[in-house]
């Protein structure tokens, strides 16, 4: 096992050239110093035009990609297959984005500022005492944040095109064009689309998990988790206390390997569920979902029924050539919260800034070496939250006395202050090492006493 | 398949003659231990309420089930419900008279004037897996609000850690006797200059690691899967650099 495989980003990235004694990697150990071309300075300038990138797919993702494409001078096309799509999902973003993307604050249907942990034994948590009157998680409906970046995009230039991604030639060498086919629906309502070509110097792969820009770059695959939710209308005396409030249940009957949820939404309440192991038995957890918070949703209609999967870790490759993948394509969803349209936005965001830096505005080539910036600039950024939240999943969703110790430890007020800290701000928060070392030996007796209490209670079945 | 085994643990227990159900009465201690097995899983295959009413007859008649040891059944089950016999209503869920508010009524669990911390902690197994095969709605009525950090940590010790941590030193021991025997047989060097020799001292680190770490056979592959669990988000993460290097010399 290569040693250099369980180093961080950071240390990869330094490794001095050593004479390759690994002859599984040789490749690994030369440095890309030389190489290292800065900002395009050594591109060619276009001639008598501005850079082309074509955006595939506008959702979060590819809303805010080519709203920064266009404001940084780029020529850019944004490519999506259904403008009014209502796509399943949570809907949950963090507070920070509504600053950071600039977004009006009648896109949110709810504040959730109440939040319940509900154990496997069905102790119930409240979290969320530590937040300030002006934070919040937002409620959105997905096809009204969607199409507002889409518009906004339009606004600043941006071409929007209904159709749909079919595949793409790759040019042979660092200045040719990539040809994209594509099915445009323009004006067309059902039927097959007209088939048509676009050549642009840049494509950033938007579409989501079932990319098919990830297929014609060989991107690989990734482990994905099915979440399946329902939305139930409750009466309305059930939905007060569901104002502002959102609910998680986890155990084994709700999911082996994730957790269960009522989320509040405009007018009805989502109920679900998901898991990445046992796929097949996704209905018999939503089934058990819909018990445990039977009392509450009582006397409620299921309106829609809708699944989708949910990507557990980057592909393995998430740049080829003058491609890039961002968003759920490129399978940034964090572990353990499962939350994915926040990191979207920012990853479309981050690629095209990593272009328009690249290509001075839009005025020269841009090269496989700009996109990789953007990939550094968000592993750095961003690994130590997905990493803290991959060993949370790991550590407290693995059986039911791990989530109850998970429960029992959220109702500690250090720890909500942490996890809405971190959540809403999306920064791991270094927190006060005393109470962090508190914390641990916290948590460390709670799982021990969650896990003396199942040794009694497997004796209680022999 | 539940149903045959629990037939056939039941069936191998002799039960005291005539276990209350209901009471925490001074046979709370016996029915807790050995006799807490008995209580009813069974109801989930048999009707309810024959077995909940036999739980809360208390008189130890074995309404309908088929096997004799019934009488002691039933703890768990509708305790709380005034004694008749027949047909109950399933008021549904975990039931227990000492399950008041959400939480264990620790007045009931005393014992010679002290709470009988080691009840609680078997009151509380037997709710979870009651709950664990049958899950509950959570209501915000009736919310639960015990948390087992009541339960003093010398209790948790007593139950728990000292009889494992006397199970690992006497292996520690075994394995440290004759160890020492066997490498003074081969090598002539006595117990007191191994501890001096540095590959001794290896050895020794090896077997306490190996005693505390592999405690059953099964050990050994949880070890490993665990190793590889934690670091498999890493190398997935780091796979698109991997590439990044090999693309960039194919370029050249």
């Amino acid at each position: 096992m290569n040693s250099i495989a369980f180093k961080s980003f950071a240390g990869l990235r330094q490794s001095s050239p050593e004479a390759p004694p690994l002859a599984a990697h040789p490749s690994r150990l030369a440095r890309r110093r030389g190489l290292r071309v800065v900002a395009g300075k050594f591109s060619p300038k276009l001639q008598g035009r501005s850079l082309r990138v074509a955006v595939v797919g506008g959702g979060p993702a590819g809303g805010c990609a080519a709203e920064t494409l266009a404001k940084g001078g780029v020529e850019t096309f944004l490519i999506e297959r259904k403008m009014d799509n209502c796509k399943p999902c949570g809907g949950a973003i963090p507070l920070c984005m509504v600053g950071e993307f600039d977004l009006p604050l009648d896109i949110i249907d709810r504040r959730v500022t109440k939040m319940k942990m509900i154990s496997p034994s069905n102790v119930a948590v409240d979290i969320g005492r530590t937040l300030k009157p002006h934070e919040y998680i937002g409620m959105v409906r997905r096809e009204v944040l969607d199409s507002y970046l889409r518009d906004r995009a339009k606004q600043n230039g941006a071409n929007v095109i209904n159709g749909l991604f079919l595949k793409m030639d790759v040019p042979q060498d660092a200045n040719s064009p990539y040809v994209l086919h594509y099915s445009s629906y323009d004006g067309k309502t059902g039927g097959v689309g007209e088939k048509r070509t676009l050549e642009v110097d840049a494509v950033i792969g938007a579409d989501g998990a079932n990319s098919r820009v990830a297929k014609s770059i060989d991107a690989g695959d990734y482990d994905y988790a099915i979440a399946f939710q329902e939305r139930i209308k409750i009466p309305d005396d059930k939905m007060v206390y569901y104002e502002n409030l959102a609910e998680m249940y986890v155990g084994d009957d709700v999911s082996p390997d994730f957790y269960g949820w009522v989320f509040p939404k405009c007018d009805h309440v989502a109920v679900g569920t998901g898991t990445v192991t046992h796929k097949g038995d996704i209905k018999k957890f939503q089934l058990a979902t819909r018990k445990r918070a039977e009392d509450k949703i009582q006397g409620g209609k299921i309106i829609r029924v809708e699944a989708h999967p949910i990507p557990e870790h980057p592909r393995p490759r998430r740049l080829s050539g003058r491609v890039a993948l961002v968003g759920d394509a490129a399978g940034y969803v964090t572990k353990c919260s499962g939350e994915g349209i926040y990191f979207a936005a920012k990853s479309g965001m981050m690629c095209a800034e990593a272009i328009v830096e690249g290509s001075e505005n839009g005025k020269r080539m841009v090269e496989e070496g700009d996109l990789r910036k953007y990939l550094e600039k968000w592993d750095k950024t961003y690994l130590p939250t997905y990493r803290v939240l991959d060993v949370l999943q790991k550590v407290f969703y693995r059986s039911n006395p791990a989530r109850e110790a998970f429960v029992e430890m959220c109702a500690d007020e250090y720890v909500q202050k942490m996890t809405f800290d971190s959540y809403l701000y999306k920064t791991v928060v270094p927190g006060n090492p005393l109470e962090d070392l508190k914390l641990a030996i916290n948590t460390v007796g709670s799982l021990m006493r969650a896990n003396a209490i199942r040794k009694e209670m497997k004796k209680l079945n022999v | 398949m539940q149903l045959r085994s629990m037939s056939t643990t039941m069936a191998s227990f002799s039960p005291p003659s005539h276990l209350s159900a209901t009471t925490p009465s001074p046979h709370s201690k016996p029915r807790l231990n050995k006799n807490g097995l008995l209580f009813s899983f069974r109801p989930r295959n048999l009707a309810f309420s024959p077995l909940k009413a036999a739980a809360e007859s208390g008189a130890g008649t074995a309404v309908e089930p088929p096997l004799v040891e019934d009488s002691s059944l039933g703890t768990n089950g509708a305790a709380a419900v005034a004694a008749q016999t027949g047909q109950v209503k399933v008021v549904g869920g975990f039931l227990d008279p000492r399950w008041v508010g959400g939480t264990w009524d620790l007045t009931q669990f005393k014992k010679n004037g002290t709470t009988d911390w080691d009840a609680v902690i078997d009151a509380e197994a037997r709710r979870r897996k009651w709950l664990e095969d049958n899950p509950e709605s959570s209501s915000n009525e009736n919310p639960v609000v015990f948390d087992t950090s009541i339960i003093p940590w010398w209790a948790w010790m007593k139950r728990f850690h000292l009889p494992e941590a006397e199970l690992l030193n006497g292996r520690a021991a075994m394995i440290g006797f004759f160890m020492a025997y066997f490498v003074d047989s081969l090598t002539g060097v006595g117990l007191v200059d191994q501890m001096g020799n540095f590959f001794c001292k290896t050895l020794l680190f090896v077997a306490v690691a190996g005693v505390l770490l592999i405690r059953k056979n099964e050990d050994l592959d949880n070890l490993k899967k665990l190793f590889d669990e934690t670091t498999l988000y890493d190398k997935q993460w780091q796979a698109t650099w991997q590439d990044e290097n090999s693309s960039t010399i194919k370029k050249e």
